[in-house]
């Protein structure tokens, strides 16, 4: 069997953060994470409710997408994804601009849902297919939405993992900071500190992710990848090694 | 309109709109606020129009909502059909007329991008609209070419054909 892929590998870590019963929703562009929680429906989580934007298996909303954001700001996410232009060592998020904000050296899209999502789903994993110095800062050159929050604010969830091409970070709820949980086979200690713009704290012998297994590895690429298809079809094609 | 989330981040410093108030009703605690959208017009595609107006929109998009927050409605349609039409469809959104101002019959409409269950997104157009408009040049040929230059709308989809 050809060995995994970064996607692949990535793919498998947020399948194992999906729990059986969990509401998990997808948003847009984000084909791993949709590869994820498939997989935990086809493997351990059976009884999940997965939800993949506009995929026409799993997309129920039909009164566009005010009644997703509807649905998610009741606090019915158990688990979400968000990426960033830049994400902080605090797990702040920046999806607005890069550098000086009125003269930006980059613009991005914006926030969209992201500064409501990351309060109210309950579980957010953070996701970048690219781990570089550049996007995993310091801080963040602009706050499109904060990791923590004071108690007088109206908050039901927060990060919970976040999960590269080279490790998974969880959420330290006591230093309210990333923290390396594993790193993914084959990554060493030094490339990861690197291509991480802040400081970690490895140890002498960090975890090692456990790599996919056989069974999993031949669901990403059968099952998977072919309800993959009808809503990510070029990911799909060329993402995901052969059966 | 209250919207969760928010407070915090730098959308309270960078739009001095969105206020942050006290919830006056369970919790009150922060909330952000902010005002309401009310475009001037909003230009919707349907899937079926009638005569007077009635639409029939894509379901999964948020068109019927844009069309009620709008002062105007401009729709076009992929077909203009007989009201009972409309009434039959089994799925999509009915807008009734009154919101609506003007309808035009405009098949393959939506193009560059789709319409759900009709026809696909143009990949080969997008991709050539993204290349040409890294430079005004060759972003000014693409005007030319298919907004300025298309007269009618049969004009437009002939240059919208692979050459």
């Amino acid at each position: 069997m050809t060995p995994p892929s970064e996607s692949e590998t990535m793919a498998v870590a947020i399948s194992r953060e999906v729990r059986d019963g969990d509401t998990v929703a997808v948003g847009t562009l984000a084909p791993v994470p949709a590869a994820g929680a498939l997989l935990a429906h086809l493997s351990h989580a059976p009884r999940a409710t997965v939800l993949i934007f506009n995929h026409e298996d799993y997309w129920p909303f039909r009164q566009g997408s005010k009644e997703f954001y509807d649905y998610a700001q009741r606090g019915n996410f158990d688990l979400f994804f968000l990426s960033g232009g830049q994400i902080d060592r605090y797990g702040n998020l920046n999806l607005i601009t890069i550098g000086e904000h009125d003269h930006p050296t980059l613009r991005f899209p914006g926030g969209a849902g992201a500064a409501m999502l990351y309060y109210m789903a309950r579980r957010v994993i953070l996701f970048r297919m690219d781990h570089t110095p550049r996007i995993f800062v310091e801080r963040v050159d602009t706050v499109a939405s904060p990791g923590t929050s004071p108690a007088d604010i109206v908050r039901l969830g927060g990060p919970w993992k976040a999960v590269t091409p080279l490790c998974v970070f969880r959420f330290d709820q006591t230093t309210r900071m990333l923290a390396v949980e594993s790193i993914h086979p084959g990554v060493s200690p030094e490339a990861l500190q690197r291509r991480t713009g802040f400081p970690l704290e490895l140890g002498a012998a960090p975890a090692v992710t456990p790599p996919p297994t056989r069974e999993e590895l031949a669901l990403l690429r059968g099952r998977v990848r072919e309800s993959l298809a009808k809503t990510y079809p070029r990911f799909a094609e060329t993402v995901f090694s052969s059966p | 309109m209250p919207v969760p989330g928010h407070v915090g981040s730098d959308y309270e410093r960078l739009r001095p709109d969105f206020r942050v108030i006290a919830d006056p009703y369970v919790t009150g605690k922060r909330v952000m606020v902010v005002p309401a959208i009310r475009p001037d017009v909003a230009i919707v595609h349907a899937h079926l129009a009638d005569q007077a107006g009635t639409l029939l929109l894509e379901e999964r998009e948020d068109d019927a909502l844009l069309a009620q927050a709008s002062r105007v409605v401009i729709a076009s349609a992929e077909r203009i059909v007989p009201t009972d039409e409309i009434r039959r469809a089994p799925s999509g959104v009915r807008l009734e007329s009154l919101h609506v101002a003007a309808v035009v019959e405009a098949p393959r409409g939506a193009h560059p991008t789709a319409v759900r269950g009709a026809y696909d997104l143009d990949e080969p157009h997008l991709l050539a609209y993204m290349a040409a408009a890294h430079d005004d040049v060759t972003f000014k040929t693409y005007l030319d070419r298919h907004v300025f230059g298309p007269v009618t709308w049969d004009d437009y989809l002939a240059a919208a054909r692979p050459a």
